[in-house]
């Protein structure tokens, strides 16, 4: 913001002597400043005498003698820095309003930098212009207050202070005007007026302003007070797109198709069982709280099913303890290698004698799950000694440390064709790959199905441009989760040139919009199998509604951390997408009626579903998941407090192929559940008396055949989260 | 014990390894074998054989599958591996799903 400087130089001479004498601080002849909080309500006093001054400086006297003798030295040292600071602020006078914003502070912090944007000018203002008396005495009691701000590690002073002088406010021109708070201001004004008798002309100038300062602060304060993320987070796009599709923000129940006779359904179902049982019965059987009945099984179950560690185990377990001891993996089948690799790598025991095992002869499928330990020259070793020429599937996640752009290309693409076979390639984290070393990686595997580029933060738009114009018609899976030099927008006309892609994946990019989606699905919709949005928290309904409308075929869909999402889009997406198998909600703020409604629509094919934070899931959800979910294998209800003993029993022994169960954060859960449900496959991992680590393992058991390595560790990272 | 409840099984040198069909039955291969409907030679004679597999792995197997009827009965002990058959021992391992 321009700094609009328009003086009007009160004439009265600027006195410094007094102030050098520290004996002279309480008795300025400045006008008195009130530092204590009760300053409104004495508005009406007079400072005319030296004495009231005193007094009621002294409330500010350990300020003022905190700050001692030495006022010229105070003034020479308060010059260079408040020149600097001035500026700093007057440049980025908005960004510092900004930031004390973001950090949600009340008005009076906000107060207290605009207090230091004003006595920064007035130290300017001094050094300038040798000023008069009350200016001076002004500025260095701002002066002295910033200073004990400062030294007091810029506590938050109670006091409506006072310090600024008419004159000074004549020169907080119009970029303060906007941002001078209500009562800053009015308090700024009352005690100008006892201060200032002697400079009536100018006060009364500053008086004017200052009214009308007043009123624009009135209209700006409130706007400044509080935070709001939501709104803050609003783009003009987002706005536009919603507004756009107002019409069709009706009521629920209005829309047509099966959603909302399903929440129709929900609500009546609801009102019938709660109706029934309102009070609790007396029977132990009827379950009070909740309106959903489920007997608990009665004597001893048969105890936990008891897991005999498998002979491949038991071997694969002594292997790698040993696994400096083989001598060669010839003959082993990849499920076993990886198997391998994955152990070894967890355990922190990969290194190159594996390294070299694996890379040897011409294997088929490589996978490391963690390169980290792994040097540039290990790795040039090792890759030099394989015979690509059968490699179809190569991950090498974490690689950023061997995995520069020179020695990618004297590796994996050091030559036309070097990867001629290679469907699936994986490297996460290769944070020194640049688009120049990615163009040559694209080159050599010419036969590229499925590529993981996750927290690849070198590569910019041009990367994805040249894959799709390499690439363009046989991808078929793309995950850029975390590429923080991905801007959305940019990179949305080369997406749209995949026309094959089914599994897309832009976790954590935040210049994901609606605006994105729509692009996007409108082009690849027909064929999108997979859409993880986590963490693009600009997304709202209107993404779920083109989803719905565009992808037929989806089965999976991830949204966690969308927060912005509401019943509409969980209806729009029961109409639209019937095939989801996997559905993954985290901290959405969708209501219990509308997930159950969705479940009563859609949730047949459902096989794993999460609700991590779900807050509002009850008893509804629970009663159409009973009904509805008779494939579902994972599910997952950490943290939905709502749920209780008899609504999860009810889901346990009714989704009999349920598998997981996980329950973290459900205190509310007791033993009447654990040992009352009577399904005896079902694993409950989260609740108090369960190993907290073991559900990883079990997700890690690599039985579908598809690409599914990449999506346990990234759920196993979700419930690193929820831990 | 009776000759129905036993199986054969025999390794790739031709050793042949006498056990009872309910240790069998722990590998799922087998079990699948034998139970299958079809009128294959093995569930006929109760013989099945594993060119792959030889002597030392195919007898560390089987001292597997008793060991782990053991552990289902509720005794649970180590079952001790030499270092120098771990590698075939999983591979014959993964094949029997065992």
């Amino acid at each position: 913001m321009p700094v609009l400087r328009s003086r009007v130089i009160p004439p009265t001479k600027p006195e410094i002597e007094p102030l050098k004498h520290p004996a002279n601080k309480i008795e300025p002849a400045t006008p008195a400043r009130t530092w204590d909080t009760t300053r409104p309500a004495s508005s009406g006093d007079d400072d005319g005498g030296d004495a009231g001054r005193k007094r009621k400086l002294d409330v500010s006297e350990n300020l003022l003698g905190l700050e001692g003798g030495d006022r010229e030295g105070f003034l020479n040292l308060r010059s260079g820095k408040k020149v600097i600071k001035r500026i700093g602020e007057t440049d980025g006078g908005n960004s510092v309003d900004g930031k004390e914003k973001e950090k949600g502070k009340e008005k009076m912090d906000f107060e207290e930098v605009r207090m230091l944007r004003e006595v920064s000018k007035d130290g300017v203002d001094v050094d300038k212009l040798d000023i008069k008396q009350n200016a001076d005495g002004s500025c260095n009691e701002k002066r002295r207050r910033r200073f004990g701000r400062e030294e007091k590690g810029k506590a938050k002073l109670i006091d409506e202070h006072s310090t600024v002088n008419g004159s000074e406010f004549i020169n907080l021109d119009l970029e303060l005007g906007t941002k001078h708070s209500e009562e800053n201001v009015g308090s700024v004004s009352e005690p100008r007026k006892e201060q200032r008798v002697d400079k009536k002309s100018s006060v009364r100038l500053s008086e004017s302003r200052m009214e009308q300062f007043r009123d624009i602060a009135r209209q700006n304060a409130s706007k400044f007070a509080y935070f709001n993320v939501e709104e803050n987070h609003l783009s003009d796009d987002n706005e536009r797109l919603v507004v756009a599709d107002g019409e069709v923000e009706r009521e629920i129940e209005d829309w047509p198709g099966p959603f909302s006779t399903a929440m129709k359904i929900v609500r009546d179902r609801e009102k019938k069982l709660n109706g029934g049982q309102r009070i609790g019965s007396l029977d132990p059987k009827k379950k009070s709280n909740s309106s959903i009945l489920w007997i608990p099984r009665k004597g001893q179950r048969q105890g936990p099913k008891l897991i005999i560690p498998s002979l491949k185990e038991l071997s694969m377990k002594i292997l790698v303890q040993n696994a400096d001891a083989i001598t060669s993996l010839e003959h082993v089948p990849d499920a076993l290698r990886h198997k391998l690799s994955f152990m070894l790598c967890d355990s922190r025991q990969m290194n190159s004698h594996f390294l070299n095992l694996l890379f040897s002869g011409s294997p088929t499928e490589i996978r490391l799950r963690d390169c980290s330990w792994l040097t540039e020259q290990e790795f040039t070793k090792a890759f030099v000694s394989c015979d690509t020429k059968n490699l179809t599937v190569l991950q090498l996640d974490r690689c950023g440390r061997c995995m520069p752009d020179y020695i990618l290309l004297s590796t994996l693409a050091s030559s036309l064709n070097s990867l001629p076979s290679l469907t699936t390639l994986s490297i996460c984290g290769a944070c020194r790959i640049s688009d120049v070393g990615f163009k040559a990686l694209v080159t050599s595997a010419p036969a590229l199905r499925s590529i993981n580029l996750s927290q690849c933060s070198l590569l910019s738009s041009t990367s994805v441009d040249i894959l799709a114009d390499k690439l363009g018609s046989f991808i078929q899976e793309l995950y850029i989760n975390d590429c923080q030099s991905l801007n959305a927008m940019l990179i949305l006309p080369a997406l749209r040139k995949l026309k094959h892609l089914e599994v897309l994946s832009v976790a954590g990019i935040e210049t994901v919009t609606d605006e994105f989606v729509r692009g996007f699905v409108y082009a690849c919709g027909h064929n999108m199998k997979e859409l993880i949005l986590t963490d693009c928290v600009k997304l709202t309904d209107f993404s779920l509604k083109v989803i719905a409308e565009t992808c037929p075929r989806l089965c999976t869909l991830d949204l966690s951390n969308l927060y912005k999402l509401t019943d509409f889009g969980i209806g729009y997406l029961a109409n639209g997408c019937q095939a989801i198998q996997t559905l993954k909600l985290c901290r959405n703020a969708f209501s219990d009626e509308a997930i159950a409604a969705f479940l009563e629509t859609a949730g047949e094919p459902l096989k794993e579903l999460s609700l991590n934070n779900v807050r509002k899931v009850a008893d509804n959800t629970a009663l159409s998941l009973a009904k509805r979910s008779n494939k579902l294998v994972n599910l997952d209800l950490s943290w939905c407090r709502n749920l209780s003993d008899e609504a999860l029993g009810l889901i346990v022994d009714s989704c009999l192929s349920l598998r997981m169960l996980k329950l973290f954060g459900c205190s509310q859960i007791t033993n009447a559940f654990l040992d009352g449900h009577s399904n005896p496959d079902v694993q409950i991992i989260g609740l108090k008396m369960s190993p907290v680590l073991e559900h990883i393992k079990l997700q890690l058991c690599p039985s579908s055949p598809r690409v599914n390595l990449e999506k346990s560790l990234f759920s196993m990272g979700a419930c690193r989260r929820e831990l | 014990m009776k000759k129905e409840d036993t199986v054969k099984l025999i390794s790739a040198e031709g050793f042949e390894f006498v056990i009872s069909k309910e240790a069998a039955m722990v590998s799922q291969t087998i079990r699948n074998m034998l139970t299958s409907p079809g009128g294959f030679a093995e569930t006929e004679h109760g013989e099945v054989t594993f060119p792959e597999i030889s002597t030392t792995i195919l007898e560390k197997i089987c001292q597997y599958f008793y060991w782990s009827l053991q552990y289902s009965r509720g005794k649970e002990t180590d079952f001790h591996i030499e270092p120098e058959l771990t590698l075939e021992l999983m591979m014959a391992a993964n094949y029997l799903h065992t």
